[in-house]
């Protein structure tokens, strides 16, 4: 009898040390490969996510639950049902796509403002470079806005999804800085 | 007696006073200790931190202050976003690693370069003279002779305290003592000409978000036009094909 009361006392609250990450960018960021990457999966037939893929993964003690939702343009309004319960926003851009730097800042302006997302930490993956020739962090901060975030923390992190670099250093930041939310 | 009425009426004139809002910009060359040192104010383990490449902002309340905390990333490749947030400080606090002696020359310099900006230059400022605990670890005079802190201060008119420390050893009420005792002395600095700061911190704050919000009003027009001017070439290249396609069947025909 206790057995089964705990069992769904289980189901009921989930454990303490579950996270929920949202993978979201521009389409071609490179979102479903640096997942990928994070479930240790094979990276060499990847398509344009059209909905989305979800993988959880163990990083020192966390059980983090990565959403990635696909990040073209008309399927970009759906972004917003995936909102809840976030975690740590993760935000992926294409560092060797400079055109496209003013609209992905666009589009970032508009989720920081969403109010499900307030106060939500947020990581940004500048995938695409190897570390050594990234452009500055501060000059990606400012081109991104970065510069202008008061209400929640930030980090940048160089990385390329194709070679695994950087990317498990940015999952650490994760960890290390998870304020679990009132649930 | 009358000194103990005294003391009764300044303690309860102090008691009156509203609460004053406070803004710390913590800075210094990465891995200094600027983290460990907040997340020690914060009654946080300093432990076991990653690098910080951007911002975090602690909010927390010290006496009659609403004290908030801006701590940026001191990475070269980083420091260059501090120079948005000095507009909002009312104070700075510096924080240094005395044991690494091989890049006292950079830090000094990156402490000139913030001390001399437009923004900061008058406003107090706290030197963390961080990881006394280690061996090797530079004395408080030879960090000031090494910074040349007192010609640097004193050119850039500003108020310096520094406090030998160890941010590691302890969070909460166990934070290394002369953490604390820096941070009241920042504080109640700031509070001596409180008027006089705020007001500049307004004023300069107004004229940076104005430049911000009419940048960002300058993206979002140019988002627009290339969206657009997308959308046209992708329809203009649907009547090319569509004309083409027409040719080929009148060919045919």
């Amino acid at each position: 009898m206790e057995g089964l009361l705990s069992i769904l006392r289980r189901l009921k609250q989930p454990p303490e040390c579950e996270v929920r990450l949202l993978l979201l960018g521009l389409d071609n960021a490179g979102k479903t490969t640096l997942l990928k990457q994070l479930a240790a999966e094979d990276i060499s037939h990847i398509t344009p996510t059209q909905g989305f893929n979800i993988k959880s993964v163990q990083s020192s003690g966390f059980k983090l639950n990565v959403w990635d939702i696909g990040g073209q343009r008309k399927i970009r309004p759906y972004w917003r049902n995936y909102f809840e319960n976030t975690d740590v926003l993760i935000y992926v851009i294409d560092s060797s796509d400079r055109k496209r730097f003013e609209e992905t800042s666009l589009e970032l302006a508009e989720l920081l403002e969403e109010e499900k997302l307030a106060a939500v930490p947020l990581l940004v993956f500048a995938n695409k470079q190897d570390l050594m020739t990234a452009s500055p962090a501060s000059e990606l901060a400012e081109s991104l806005n970065l510069h202008t975030i008061r209400d929640r923390m930030w980090q940048v992190q160089a990385c390329s999804a194709l070679t695994a670099e950087g990317v498990q250093d940015g999952m650490t930041w994760v960890c290390r800085n998870i304020k679990f939310r009132k649930r | 007696m009358f000194s103990l009425m005294a003391n009764c009426c300044s303690w309860l004139k102090r008691w009156r006073e509203p609460a004053r809002k406070v803004t710390l910009v913590m800075v210094g060359l990465d891995n200094a200790g600027k983290t460990a040192a907040v997340r020690g104010i914060q009654g946080e383990n300093p432990q076991d931190l990653a690098p910080t490449v951007g911002f975090s902002k602690v909010d927390l309340k010290q006496g009659k202050f609403e004290v908030t905390i801006f701590d940026l990333g001191g990475g070269k490749r980083i420091r260059d976003i501090w120079k948005n947030y000095y507009s909002e400080s009312h104070g700075v606090v510096f924080v240094v690693d005395s044991s690494d002696v091989q890049r006292i020359q950079e830090t000094r310099e990156t402490m000139a370069q913030v001390l001399q900006h437009p923004r900061i230059a008058g406003k107090p400022v706290l030197v963390l003279a961080n990881k006394q605990d280690l061996e090797g670890a530079l004395a408080e005079a030879d960090i000031i002779e090494n910074l040349s802190l007192e010609k640097l201060v004193n050119e850039n008119k500003c108020l310096c305290q520094i406090e030998p420390c160890s941010a590691i050893l302890g969070c909460g009420k166990k934070v290394d003592k002369s953490i604390k005792k820096g941070l009241s002395w920042l504080l109640s600095n700031i509070a001596k000409d409180y008027e006089a700061i705020a007001e500049r911190v307004q004023k300069d704050t107004a004229e940076q978000r104005a430049l911000e919000e009419q940048d960002k009003k300058e993206r979002a027009e140019r988002v627009r036009r290339i969206r657009e001017e997308r959308w046209e070439n992708g329809n203009a290249l649907k009547s090319v094909r569509f004309v083409s396609c027409c040719l080929h069947h009148v060919c045919v025909f």
